[in-house]
């Protein structure tokens, strides 16, 4: 067999013939791409730096405790002088760099898009404004709800195998894993919704970044002003202003682990919620302006 | 068959009548979008889009309104004036994931962001991050991702804006080859008329929201009943010797020009011409050019 001189041959442009994809497809590639975006993948080690540092901020401390804990636990003397933080106490912590981490990487979400005119294109794609931040704020959610819940779920974990009977355990304290996920969510969800909604008007992220924590600080000294000035129901409602409190106040309610404010703690639930879904409407009602600009 | 259709479309912006009342079709093939800054150029593209509502009228894109659904745009493409790529990603990446949201599977898109990368000239760079491009590179990302996911129509919005004359040419042929060989349906918005010229099939012109013509180019561009003499040397003569032979001229430097000329006009042109010992350059029938269309009125096509 004789082998002739290799040739190209240019087939030209061929079209799409395929099926296309549903609309739900497309909102989870705008999905996937905000999740790489929120943990820095397929970027840079400086885009890494952030979302990693600061999510490991929020897990590392409980891995650390769970650690000491099960180091201690032979010494049953050394061990009774070590106690793990409750469910809702870790939060009193992990508020913090949860907080910074919706404030510096949700952002990256929605800044670049507007700075660099890409949101243009999105309008002009077989999707609404609606899909686009919806699927954006679903993206941080879920990598902000994981961070949140990751820690307690890391406690979860141990308080089961340390226990002299992890199933008897496991069967009696089952209700920590549904309240543990809404406690992520009542976390997760107000602060990248209040995240993203200071993104959407700035073109750049440290000008977001700076604009959602002065949100948070400016409420939290009102909430403390209001609460060192006043008292009863006067302080109570003031002090609705300081979201971190508002939403320790939530966790602690889920968890059954009250000892805040003289307020119920569905009430701080109930304000919560309510301020989220205003924030959630003002968000989409932004993007939507944008996309048609 | 039309696959743009807009029926009396107004839109306003306050005290601003960005489009008032204009009536056009567009069928497949390139399509200019004629008309200076302000003419309703972006507004009507943004209505086509479903962007926008119109405030009265309607619009109709590939047989779908525009208000109803975004789903049409499965198979529209649009390439914006403005800048509109990330800086930090590469054109292969980003060209992919523009596929998927408009559509495509995953392995077809990312297929599809290499193939179209290649046609328009950007195969070698298609790794590299998109914010490393030059202006022309950047103009043909823009133009890769209006087409990735094989729409039937793509709009473009000044395509040729800020573009050096060599990079303008490239471009204009580079739809050409878009609307000819991949039979994708341009609509060019521009206001440039040279581009228009150069690379469309048919015009829409407006002018301050309204509708001033639509047609082919071809027909708007079409020689006329006038006849243009070029000359080296000798026009005022040979417009004296026409004078004498019963023709009225008009001069203009070293070039004359005859109204309503029949056949026999043309020996007698060229009569005066050995009589006169003018030095002839060129002598032709003259062509409307485009930019006539904004002062000359016409009998067909006419505004709607």
């Amino acid at each position: 067999m004789t082998t002739g001189p290799a040739e190209i041959f240019d087939l030209g442009y061929q079209g799409w013939e395929g099926q296309r994809t549903s609309r739900w497809r497309r909102r989870r590639a705008i999905w996937r791409d905000g999740v790489r975006i929120s943990l820095g993948l397929g970027r840079g080690a400086g885009a890494k730096f952030a979302s990693w540092l600061l999510i490991g901020l929020a897990l590392v401390p409980m891995v650390v405790l769970v650690a000491i804990s099960a180091f201690l636990s032979p010494t049953q003397e050394a061990a009774d002088g070590f106690e793990l933080p409750s469910y809702a106490d870790y939060y009193d912590w992990a508020l913090v760099p949860l907080t910074l981490f919706a404030a510096v990487v949700a952002p990256l979400l929605l800044c670049p898009d507007r700075r660099d005119g890409v949101l243009a294109l999105y309008g002009a794609r077989p999707i609404t404004a609606t899909d686009y931040v919806a699927s954006r704020w679903a993206a941080f959610l879920t990598v902000a709800g994981l961070a949140a819940w990751l820690p307690v779920v890391v406690l979860f974990a141990w308080n089961a195998l340390d226990a002299a009977s992890p199933g008897s355990w496991l069967s009696d304290n089952w209700d920590v894993v549904p309240r543990s996920l809404a406690s992520a969510a009542a976390v997760a969800i107000p602060l990248t919704t209040l995240a993203l909604l200071t993104a959407s008007f700035a073109k750049r992220r440290a000008y977001a970044a700076v604009a959602t924590l002065a949100v948070v600080l400016v409420g939290s000294a009102v909430a403390g002003i209001g609460e060192d000035s006043f008292d009863g129901s006067v302080a109570d409602v003031i002090s609705l202003a300081g979201l971190p409190d508002v939403t320790v106040d939530t966790v602690r309610w889920i968890f059954s682990d009250e000892r805040g404010p003289s307020r119920a703690g569905w009430l701080s639930g109930l304000w919560l919620a309510g301020v989220t879904v205003v924030l959630a409407i003002w968000l989409l009602q932004r993007t939507r302006q944008l996309v048609r600009e | 068959m039309a696959l743009l259709r807009a029926l009396s479309l107004t839109k306003t912006y306050g005290s601003v009548r960005a489009l008032d009342g204009v009536s056009f079709e567009i069928g497949e093939g390139i399509t200019g979008l004629l008309g200076s800054n302000g003419a309703g150029k972006t507004t009507s593209l943004k209505l086509f889009l479903g962007l926008i509502r119109p405030d009265s009228g309607s619009a109709e894109v590939l047989g779908h309104d525009p208000r109803v659904s975004p789903e049409f745009r499965a198979r529209v493409g649009y390439a914006p004036e403005h800048d509109c790529l990330p800086k930090g990603v590469s054109a292969a990446e980003f060209l992919a994931y523009m596929a998927e949201v408009s559509g495509l599977p995953r392995s077809a898109a990312r297929l599809r962001a290499s193939d179209i990368l290649r046609h328009v000239g950007l195969f070698e760079e298609r790794y590299r991050p998109i914010g490393t491009y030059s202006t022309g590179m950047k103009q043909r990302v823009k133009l890769a991702q209006a087409l990735v996911h094989d729409p039937l129509l793509a709009f473009l919005d000044e395509p040729t804006a800020g573009l050096d004359p060599i990079g303008r040419r490239e471009m204009l042929e580079l739809i050409r080859r878009v609307g000819r060989d991949f039979g994708i349906s341009i609509v060019i918005s521009t206001h440039l008329m040279g581009d228009v010229e150069r690379a469309c099939d048919s015009v829409v012109v407006l002018n301050a929201g309204r509708l001033l013509r639509t047609g082919a180019v071809s027909g708007l561009t079409e020689e006329t009943e006038a006849l243009e003499i070029e000359l080296v040397e000798g026009a005022p003569a040979l417009q004296e010797a026409l004078a004498a032979k019963g023709l009225t001229a008009r001069l203009d430097g070293n070039r004359l020009t005859l109204e309503q000329v029949t056949g026999e006009d043309y020996d007698t042109v060229r009569d005066a011409i050995v009589s006169s010992e003018a030095l002839l350059y060129r002598l032709a029938p003259a062509r409307l050019a485009l930019a006539d269309v904004f002062s000359t009125p016409s009998e067909e096509g006419e505004a709607t």
